[in-house]
């Protein structure tokens, strides 16, 4: 069944000093792919700058502004309403490729998913785990075993950490928000030899999920035979009709929402909201 | 020891363990030679000595200088010039340049791959590691094709000759090679300090590397630009190479600019001019990929310009090189040329490489760590000579710091013979005399979309104190003039 | 041609022409004074307050300067903004930056000049080296503006050098007048020294280099009337605000292709301000000369400003 969604971005940036001139890099536009249709897009903000569109390094699109005048607060604004259709992932994981370890572990294979499977200063885990692979089921029930052990070892709470926290102290207070989880998610599963990245998108929160009402971050795995699976740790799902997925890449460095060049001394600060609505479509 | 009964070459030793380019194993000047050595005789030391003098000068004077960061104070120095120009014959440069050209080629062949279907990988000709782990692979690039399918334009590979009496690559330079410019001034300088000698030998010219320069660049322009606009970015006056950037801009006759010159609207990039912005087709960067773009790479980058890299990707700006060409340009996968060359090119490879330990291999690091005092260590991933340790120079306690270095992190070494550099007659200044000093040559090749070009000269670099083997600039090399002779004598 | 090039091309010329005027500033007040006619314009405190004034020095409140400290800080000291050490800095980093549009010969001789100013030893130049120092900066400057006119295509690098160097020669003058002019003042009174006829006046044709050929037009001493109106309002005098204004008006052509000029362009404000003086007279300017000073420095910034505007920036 298919959902239709609206979704409304808010972000005010504040200046303590006069910033002049500068340049914003929106990453938040909804992606158009197989399981989700963007119907309408519009994005404005209170410096009445206009909006270019253009891409980030792995070919999401974005939104950019570029203001000339001088300015100490910003607010923008952004609208999309998609419609999600509602993917059964059982069934594409159904028929379990038997020679699915061989062709994970073939040069092929590592090769071509090669910046999926690289390390990076936020996925590199220092000590073992106690998460073990099991190689008599399949590499999708391996990862659904993960994403449960990630979704019942550790809790959920914001202010602990903050986007440059490193894995092994997650690991040693057990408490993080999204970003956390998937970057642990993706050091395990790349250990593993899984290839896997990390998904920026928006999470509908209707069904009590955790994901305060900002941009949601899970994981997806490309599972031979099956490809490219969404898992969400925080909640322990599958990211299936309540995931909205904005961009990936190899871990949140490469897709935060907002990337800014602001030629302004002093501190800056962003903070920015989200809110998801869906309804049936009829 | 024979006498050579010249006044400035009477402290002349020839090292009979070394190739010495102008004398052969009998002590008889080589025959291409013959001419200018009779020519120089005719000096005296002090003629040399204000000949040399003036050229130093003359450098100074024109500002082609290089600053040297000290621990204090930024020093303002001549990239020191040497008056005895290195002669190769045609027969000899042939050789050079089918196999620089060859390596270009096979290098732009590698990159394709590497930023596509990675054949090479997939059919274990070379391991992963060597991307997978390489600080220089960049994702931006991946399945992205650059206009005209090039990747390194510019090529600049360094090349010795061994006591064999035979060329060996020491290295590809293909992200920004420098050192142009030098060729260029260091002709000018030796015409200005001994015209006479030029009428005595037929060589090639070397001023026309610029106008060939701009015809590559025009040849990956953007789809849909009918004449480009290339323009050539600078980090700046600070930049040790700046006198090059500035040179190569106005010797193309095209804008020199910063990141700060230039803007990026709709994708598009635009410079800054008096008459407002204006837009550009073809960027020559001479910045490194981490600071090209503060949005994808480096976020405090001042040097780049925001957005350049979706632009880029967009189609609607050429960078040259191509982001990401440092891949390539790593000591670990040139020890891989000859591979890489008959896996593309299906030939055999031209020029010799010196052969290469990788301690990343177990069995190699042991021969490694047996065989120090007879090897020339490096690190993989560090130009301009730094990092270098030669086994045969060490004493007992270096030689065990270099081993635990080395087994501290095997995959950022490797090690290689030592080669012996041959010498060349340098006029060393404390002495008032030419003496025999150890010299290299970088060769500069430019590819473009159906159109190549290898400079018929280029930039003999002298190690100038006695016994050095490292020849950079940075530590203290100079450079001759290089003479690619069009006719056998 | 790259707007900030152009800004670095503009400032190059500007501090090239200052450069010169202070040298022969310092020069010719100090020689002057060795041999003065009245008492005060010979004492040593009195030129060195001048030269202070010129450099736009007025921090120091006592009474008895050292003159060697004052020589260093105007002539060699690199700390001080207002040095001739650092205005020839800066114009040669602004050469660098626009090193692929200037000429060799042009970059050349800056580069030399530059090592000449660095490689002055200052005890030299604060003992005995005053002449000679000024004399070869002077002499530099005149070299540079034989390259500049001799091996620049005369074409917007062209231009905007020259608008930076009139500008500023402009200002210099005005800037000497201004500095002479509160001198005279002073030193009127003293053997029977009015304003009018006072030595000052000679001081200051000399300082703008132009005493010989104001004796040739004039065929007199200089007074404070015939002074001023020299400098100022002559035409024909290479030194005259008027001929620069003149020359501004030349060069701002090349680069607007207006025909009719907009009003809020520069080449509009370049053509304004110069109709203003072309029909000044001298007797409207000696009778509050202060006020025509403070205006005048004003139009010549708001030309700056406007050119910055409009051309300069990025």
């Amino acid at each position: 069944m298919d959902l239709d969604y609206h979704i409304r971005y808010s972000a005010t940036n504040k200046y303590e000093n006069q910033a002049d001139g500068g340049l914003w890099q929106f990453l938040i536009i909804p992606e158009n792919n197989e399981s989700q249709e963007l119907i309408t897009a519009s994005f404005t903000n209170s410096l009445k700058i206009k909006v270019e569109n253009s891409i980030n390094g792995y070919n999401f699109k974005t939104y950019r502004i570029r203001p000339t005048q001088s300015f100490e607060i910003v607010e923008f604004n952004a609208d999309f309403h998609l419609v999600k259709k509602a993917e059964n992932i059982f069934e594409k994981v159904a028929n379990v490729y038997d020679k699915e370890y061989e062709v994970l572990r073939s040069i092929s294979f590592k090769a071509e998913n090669d910046i999926f499977l690289r390390n990076t200063l936020l996925t590199t885990l220092q000590n073992p785990v106690d998460f073990q692979f099991d190689e008599s089921i399949s590499i999708f029930d391996n990862l659904q075993k993960l994403n449960a052990w990630i979704h019942n070892e550790f809790t959920f709470k914001t202010d602990v950490t903050d986007i440059d926290t490193d894995l092994n102290h997650i690991l040693e207070i057990k408490q993080g928000v999204c970003q956390d989880f998937a970057h642990l998610f993706i050091a395990i599963a790349k250990n593993f030899g899984i290839p896997t990245r990390y998904v920026s998108g928006y999470l509908h929160q209707g069904n009590g999920y955790f994901g305060d009402s900002q941009m949601h971050a899970w994981v997806e795995c490309n599972i031979p035979g099956a490809g490219w699976i969404g898992f969400d740790p925080t909640n322990n799902l599958l990211a299936v009709e309540n995931h909205i997925k904005v961009a990936h890449g190899k871990d949140y460095s490469d897709c935060p929402p907002i990337k800014g060049v602001v030629y302004s001394s002093g501190k800056n600060e962003t903070e920015y909201t989200v809110q998801v609505l869906a309804h049936q479509q009829q | 020891m024979k006498e050579h009964s010249k006044p400035t070459f009477e402290s002349y030793n020839r090292d009979p363990k070394l190739y010495d380019e102008i004398f052969d194993e009998n002590d008889n000047v080589r025959n291409i030679y013959s001419t200018l050595f009779e020519l120089y005789s005719e000096h005296s030391a002090k003629d040399f000595a204000r000949l040399n003098n003036k050229a130093k000068a003359s450098f100074f004077n024109q500002g082609i200088t290089f600053q040297v960061y000290g621990d204090h104070e930024v020093k303002e120095k001549i990239f020191p010039f040497d008056l005895f120009p290195r002669i190769i014959d045609p027969g000899e440069w042939e050789v050079i340049e089918n196999g620089v050209l060859q390596r270009s080629k096979a290098l732009n062949h590698f990159l394709w791959d590497l930023y596509h279907d990675k054949n090479i990988i997939k059919d274990g000709i070379v391991p992963l590691e060597l991307i997978s782990s390489s600080a220089n692979y960049l994702d931006q690039m991946n399945g992205f094709d650059p206009p005209g399918g090039i990747y390194n334009h510019i090529s600049g590979t360094d090349l010795i000759k061994h006591s064999d009496g035979q060329y060996y690559v020491l290295e590809d330079n293909i992200r920004c090679p420098s050192g142009v410019s030098y060729v260029i001034c260091n002709r000018t300088a030796l015409k200005r300090a001994l015209f006479g000698v030029f009428n005595h030998y037929k060589t090639h010219t070397v001023t026309n590397y610029a106008e060939n320069l701009l015809d590559i660049l025009e040849t990956v322009k953007p789809k849909g630009v009918d004449i480009p606009n290339c323009v050539v970015i600078t980090p700046g006056i600070y930049n040790s190479a700046y006198y090059e950037h500035s040179y190569l801009a106005k010797a193309m006759g095209v804008e020199l600019v910063e990141g700060r010159d230039l803007f990026v609207e709709n994708d598009f990039v635009y410079m800054k001019t008096i008459n407002g912005p204006e837009k550009v087709d073809v960027i020559y960067r001479r910045i490194d990929d981490q600071f090209l773009d503060p949005l994808e790479f480096k976020p405090d980058s001042a040097l780049g310009v925001p957005g350049l890299m979706a632009a880029y990707k967009q189609g609607n700006v050429c960078l040259v090189n191509a982001p990401g060409t440092g891949v390539a340009d790593d000591k670990a996968v040139y020890t891989y040329m000859p591979e890489i060359i008959r896996y593309y090119l299906d030939e055999e490879p031209i020029l010799n490489n010196v052969p290469t330990y990788h301690c990343s291999r177990p069995d190699e690091l042991k021969y490694v760590l047996e065989n120090i005092s007879q090897l020339v260590i490096k690190p993989v991933d560090e130009a301009g000579g730094y990092g270098i340790s030669i086994g045969n120079r060490l004493t007992k306690e270096e030689i065990e710091e270099v081993k635990e270095t080395v087994k501290a992190s095997p995959r950022k070494y490797i090690a290689q013979p030592i080669m012996s550099l041959s010498v060349h007659p340098t006029y060393i200044e404390e002495n008032e005399s030419f003496e025999p000093r150890h010299v290299d040559l970088r060769t500069f090749t430019l590819l473009g979309d159906n159109k190549e070009f290898v400079l018929k000269g280029g930039l003999t670099r002298v190690a100038l104190s006695k016994g050095n083997l490292i020849v950079n600039s940075s530590q203290g090399g100079g450079s001759k003039d290089t003479w690619v002779l069009k006719n056998n004598l | 041609m790259l707007a900030r090039v152009a800004n670095n091309l503009f400032w190059m010329g500007r501090y090239i022409e200052r450069a010169e005027h202070l040298a022969r500033y310092l020069n010719v007040n100090y020689f002057s004074s060795l041999d003065a006619p009245n008492e005060l314009s010979q004492t040593r405190q009195f030129v060195l307050q001048s030269m202070l004034f010129m450099a736009d020095d007025f921090s120091r409140t006592e009474n008895e300067l050292d003159e060697q400290e004052v020589l260093y800080d105007i002539g060699l000291n690199p700390d001080k903004a207002y040095s001739i050490i650092n205005y020839v800095k800066l114009a040669r980093e602004n050469a660098n930056s626009a090193r692929d549009l200037i000429s060799t010969e042009l970059y050349e001789s800056i580069n030399k000049f530059y090592h000449f100013v660095l490689n002055y030893s200052v005890d030299n130049f604060t003992q005995r080296g005053l002449y000679d120092f000024t004399v070869q900066v002077t002499e530099n400057v005149s070299v540079l503006r034989g390259k500049i006119r001799g091996t620049l295509l005369h074409d917007e690098v062209y231009a905007i050098i020259m608008l930076g160097i009139n500008i500023e020669r402009a200002t210099q003058i005005i800037r000497i007048i201004n500095s002479k002019y509160k001198d005279a003042v002073l030193a009127q009174g003293s053997y029977g020294d009015t304003l009018k006829n006072s030595y000052e006046w000679t001081t200051l044709l000399k300082c703008a280099e132009s005493y010989d050929m104001m004796r040739r037009f004039y065929r007199k001493t200089p007074t404070s009337f015939t002074t001023l109106e020299f400098l100022i309002l002559n035409p024909d005098c290479p030194r005259s605000v008027i001929n620069s204004l003149n020359q501004v008006c030349e060069h701002i052509k090349v680069l607007s292709h207006e025909k009719y000029p907009s009003k809020t362009s520069s080449e509009f404000l370049i053509g304004k301000i110069r109709a203003k003086y072309q029909f000044k007279i001298i007797e409207e300017i000696e009778s509050d000369l202060q006020t025509f000073i403070q205006n005048i420095l004003d139009d010549l910034n708001n030309i700056g400003v406007k050119l910055e505007n409009e051309y300069f920036h990025y």
